[in-house]
């Protein structure tokens, strides 16, 4: 219960419909024999009334289609893709390196002198590990290939191993310090896996003459084309390498 | 989650209209509705607002505009300190007379045109105002009586006078 005469925050929960309405219409009375104060309230309540008033065009602006929460929500995916490809590469440069910033730089110049060691590792922590989620997974007749043009102009086509029982599930994006780099696992009824590496060829890492090579229990196969490196990489000594070999043709 | 994007398509036009009453600019204005938004979507996946919708996006739109106000405050201290002049002063001070309520709400503080729209214009509750500036009713209660006089000085025509530049 408000108490009179009204103080002047009763006035303004009056102006602001904010009163009991047993108050309100006791103060509706108490003004009608206070012309002076009921001037004053009379004056809020035409501001209020005008500023509702003028402000109510901004509500009937054209919509942006930038605002939509469709659209923002892609954008969000985009900047977590971002970072979960950026937190991949710090994995690998720490995987390669080791601990410790010289042992990194050692890492990385070994790592130019022989082709591929980062589609080997993307092997290692993706297709072994399971370290990250994937960025896309093919979903009934999703399309793994549409995913992987939206990120590398006119790359060559991902290879077709359906014949060997190999079909692409998943794809993750990396980033190199020549730019973007993928990798997508193919996966046999098995549970086998290759994965197919696409990378820009840096400065120092040029394209590739057609070759291949083994270390720490995978094999490499690598190549270049349309300005792209690539590699197909799986466990050696399989025989999926020998599938490889005769499967892909470049 | 499309429910939520369905009750955010209903309200981005209020946003909008708060977002331009705070920044006075209509470009800027959608840059802050559109990081406020963002802000939301991800903020709705782990925490859900207790209250209403629409108090909450407009709490997170009005501490995102203080912030990005606050930088751009230090960006044109530092600039001033580099180029030895003030780029970024306010237009002759606000002796300006108004002419429209609108032009006069334009004139108040930050704070004070925010409080209106949501009390005035929105007709949100005392309490509601008071949990986004996190002060008690209270205060909310004065400080909407300290804007409305602002505001009604201002719509008269009256020059503001250094006293109710203290106010703010």
């Amino acid at each position: 219960m408000i108490s009179l005469p009204p103080s002047e925050r009763d006035l303004h929960a009056y102006v602001d419909h904010q009163l009991l309405e047993a108050d309100r219409r006791q103060l509706e009375t108490w003004l009608a024999a206070h012309p002076d104060v009921a001037a004053q309230v009379l004056a809020w309540q035409t501001d209020a009334q005008h500023l509702r008033a003028s402000l109510s065009g901004a509500l009937q602006q054209p919509a942006n289609p930038e605002l939509d929460p469709a659209v923002i929500r892609q954008r969000i995916k985009r900047h977590s893709r971002r970072h979960l490809a950026t937190a991949a590469v710090l994995l690998i440069a720490v995987s390669i390196g080791g601990v410790g910033g010289w042992q990194a730089r050692q890492a990385t110049l070994l790592a130019s002198l022989l082709p591929m060691t980062d589609a080997m590792q993307a092997y290692r922590l993706f297709a072994q590990d399971n370290i990250l989620p994937a960025d896309y997974q093919v979903q009934g007749h999703g399309d793994m290939q549409a995913w992987l043009d939206r990120y590398f102009n006119q790359a060559y086509r991902l290879p077709d191993l359906s014949q060997a029982g190999f079909k692409a599930v998943s794809g993750r994006l990396l980033t190199t310090d020549q730019g973007a780099a993928a990798m997508v696992l193919y996966e046999d009824p098995q549970g086998r896996r290759i994965s197919f590496y696409i990378r820009p060829p840096g400065p120092s890492n040029m394209l590739l003459p057609r070759g291949s090579r083994s270390a720490d229990g995978l094999q490499a196969e690598y190549w270049s084309g349309a300005g792209y490196n690539y590699a197909m990489v799986s466990p050696a000594d399989e025989p999926t390498t020998q599938m490889l070999k005769q499967t892909v043709k470049f | 989650m499309h429910e939520l994007d369905e009750q955010l398509r209903e309200l981005i036009p209020r946003l909008r209209r708060f977002a331009v009453s705070l920044t006075r600019n209509p470009s800027s204005a959608d840059d802050l509705v559109q990081a406020s938004l963002e802000r939301a979507i991800v903020r709705w996946a782990d925490k859900r607002p207790e209250g209403e919708l629409r108090a909450w996006l407009f709490s997170i739109l009005y501490r995102q505009f203080l912030d990005a106000h606050r930088r751009s405050r230090r960006y044109a201290r530092m600039l001033e300190f580099f180029t030895g002049r003030d780029d970024a002063q306010p237009s002759v001070e606000r002796t300006v007379m108004a002419q429209s309520t609108l032009q006069a709400f334009d004139q108040l503080n930050t704070e004070q045109r925010a409080l209106l729209l949501w009390v005035s214009v929105e007709g949100m509750s005392y309490k509601e105002v008071a949990e986004i500036l996190e002060v008690p009713v209270g205060t909310v209660m004065s400080r909407l009586s300290r804007a409305r006089q602002a505001l009604r000085q201002l719509s008269d025509g009256e020059i503001t006078s250094p006293a109710l530049r203290i106010l703010k």
